[in-house]
């Protein structure tokens, strides 16, 4: 494990401007994840987590402070340039596993290596061995609505991986699923976690801690190290 | 890349049949009734182009009536005497002249058996000289040229029949006309001409029913005091002349207007408030295309209102979509996918749409049209154009399939760009919240 960042959150604020007054969903706060570690992000609801979220994985923009991701700053990033980020850098899996339900689980791995321009040849293969890895392959031809949820989340989790980004952001990754269900995604979760991948955990769970190397707390949108 | 979200556009459309199918069914139905009213209108033009090409194109009927747009000929004033058409003859650009003076009847009998008769309402007789069948374009199909001064008379073929096709009249056969006036006169039919081209629109100016001479069948006879000395005249209706070839008919016309409103007899007999009113085959052609103009703007009104609709159908559906798949939208943001491919995969589905819908409505058009134009032929021929061997022909106006398709194609894209730009500029954020 080395000592380089995958992120860094450097007193990053966000403010939102509501009819009356404003709202601070987050204040001041910085972090640091470590390439390689498996952090669980945990609050209650209104915490900022959601917030905080969605600034790491580039959908938002800090009112104040800056990201680094891959020691890259993201302040000064066009929307072009956060979509390419988005796509190269960060791995997304939903509490509703948000498969394109147009497409085939095959497909839907493709997606995001389409996005970025990954040549045809390869990103095929690339998508049916991740399916594969996932011990789903056989299911690559079925539309999302045909699978379980169990399974929909391990094609998403396919997806995330497909571009090999520097981290992924996993928002309640079990919420959806029973406790059994659940317990074999973050099985898999863990599995490319030893395999060298960055994860950001982001639940209310703590019994899902256990699979985690670190928690970082969220309070009333600034960080402390106790729940 | 972009054939990738082309095939992710059709794999989104076919994955919702129903609602892609009752969309195209609002662009086909658009393109076909355009297809079909073109197809109709084409053919139309075709056949009455064709009907035209039975009037001579060195023929110029003269008469008198009102110059306006289109000109009319009035058929009731009777006009031009002998030696106008003696003077008209003479002019450098002609070929022949032959007057004509239109008789009505109030009916035509034929006798049947001892005190038995077979009667007919109405008719007319052109009583004119033998150089009205060269002029018109006549051919005897049977029997000879009648005899000026003698009770005899040509009849057309389609006249042959006016008492049922059992009791079809023929040579030798013996009419009876009863004048306005009461009179009734004999009338030896020595010849049938041919009537094929009876049909034809002008068959009215160009096919007579039948032909007779002057004496004695035509009586308008008026006092002249012209030259001081009381004198009876024989004046005509119409005078139908034909130019040296087709590119003197101007010439000739102008010149047999220069006569006529010059020292002509004509121009003393007329009213003053009518004036000399020429047809000619390039006359006739500007009325066919004033028709046709018409049926053209029909069409283009047609073509504009239907796909307007279309084209509304199309943008309410894909904002309909476009709402519905918000959180998808959502999703391929947050996966990597630019703006600009999000506005791509919207606007290929309505451009898809509206294609498709183009050339299935071309199909349904042509099938459609061919459909209309046979109920349009029975129709003509039911008209009473039976003898005519001239039939509706099916005619497609390619222009039309070509423009239908590409105004498919841009309706299609048109009526995208605004969900599709909803689509793109959606905050990723709010649009992953969306339920």
């Amino acid at each position: 494990m080395t000592d380089e960042y995958a992120i860094e959150v450097r007193s990053v604020t966000k403010v939102y401007q509501s009819g009356k007054g404003e709202f601070r969903a987050l204040h001041n706060v910085s972090l640091q994840i470590k390439k390689g570690e498996f952090v669980a992000l945990m609050g209650r609801s209104g915490s900022g987590k959601s917030t905080l979220m969605n600034i790491l994985g580039c959908l938002d923009r800090p009112s104040s402070g800056d990201v680094l991701l891959d020691r890259e700053n993201l302040s000064r990033l066009t929307d072009g340039q956060l979509a390419e980020v988005r796509g190269k850098k960060i791995g997304f899996i939903f509490q509703t596993f948000n498969l394109v339900p147009t497409l085939n689980a095959l497909k839907n791995v493709v997606l995001p290596m389409i996005f970025v321009g990954v040549p045809k040849a390869s990103r095929e293969h690339r998508a049916l061995e991740l399916l594969r890895r996932m011990g789903i392959e056989n299911w690559a031809t079925h539309l999302p609505s045909e699978l379980s949820g169990g399974q929909q989340q391990r094609v998403s989790i396919a997806r995330a991986l497909s571009n090999n980004p520097t981290i992924i952001l996993a928002d309640e990754p079990t919420g959806n699923l029973d406790s059994k269900t659940g317990e074999k995604v973050m099985e898999f979760l863990s599995m490319i976690n030893k395999e060298g991948k960055t994860i950001l955990l982001v639940t209310h769970d703590p019994l899902l801690t256990r699979y985690t190397t670190r928690t970082i707390y969220l309070k009333d949108g600034e960080v402390s190290d106790r729940p | 890349m972009i054939s990738d979200i082309f095939t992710m556009s059709l794999d989104a459309l076919r994955s919702r049949k129903i609602r892609t199918f009752l969309t195209l069914l609002g662009v086909i139905i658009g393109t076909g009734s355009v297809i079909i009213v073109a197809t109709a209108g084409n053919s139309l033009k075709v056949y009455i182009k064709e009907q035209w090409n039975f009037f001579d194109p060195t023929g110029i009927i003269i008469g008198v009536g009102t110059n306006s747009k289109p000109p009319q000929i009035t058929f009731t004033e009777k006009v031009f005497t002998d030696a106008d058409v003696k003077k008209i003859e003479g002019l450098p650009h002609i070929k022949g002249v032959a007057p004509v003076g239109i008789i009505a009847f109030k009916k035509v009998m034929m006798k049947e058996g001892f005190l038995k008769w077979q009667t007919k309402q109405g008719g007319t007789m052109w009583a004119s000289t033998p150089e009205l069948l060269k002029v018109l374009d006549l051919k005897l199909v049977s029997g000879e040229i009648f005899h000026e001064g003698k009770n005899e008379v040509l009849i057309s073929e389609g006249t042959a029949q006016m008492f049922g096709k059992d009791t079809s009249l023929s040579v030798g056969d013996t009419l009876y006309v009863q004048q306005i006036t009461g009179r009734i006169l004999k009338a030896k039919i020595v010849g049938i001409y041919n009537s094929s081209s009876e049909s034809n629109i002008l068959s009215k100016l160009t096919v007579p029913a039948m032909i007779g001479p002057v004496d004695p069948y035509y009586t308008t006879f008026f006092g002249s005091n012209v030259g001081g000395l009381l004198r009876k005249v024989t004046a005509y209706t119409i005078l139908y002349a034909a130019a040296v070839d087709t590119e003197s008919v101007n010439k000739a016309q102008v010149e047999i207007l220069e006569y006529l409103n010059g020292a002509s007899d004509a121009n003393k007999y007329k009213d003053e408030k009518t004036d000399f009113v020429f047809i000619t085959q390039e006359y006739i052609q500007e009325r066919i295309e004033q028709i046709l103009s018409v049926v053209n703007m029909f069409i283009t009104a047609i073509a504009v209102v239907s796909l307007i609709v279309g084209g509304i159908g199309i943008a309410n559906i894909m904002f309909a979509t476009v709402t519905e798949r918000t959180r998808e939208i959502g999703t391929m943001m947050a996966i990597g996918a630019k703006r600009r491919i999000i506005m791509q995969l919207f606007l290929y589905q309505s451009a898809i749409i509206g294609l498709l819908g183009g050339i299935l409505g071309c199909i349904i058009g042509a099938s459609g049209g061919a459909f209309i134009i046979q109920i349009l032929g029975n129709y003509v021929q039911e008209l009473g154009f039976s003898t005519s061997s001239a039939h509706l022909p099916l005619i497609y106006p390619m222009e039309w399939f070509v423009i239908a398709t590409i105004s498919g194609l841009l309706i299609g894209i048109l009526a995208g760009v605004i969900p599709a730009r909803k689509a793109a500029k959606m905050d990723p954020v709010v649009a992953l919240r969306h339920e």
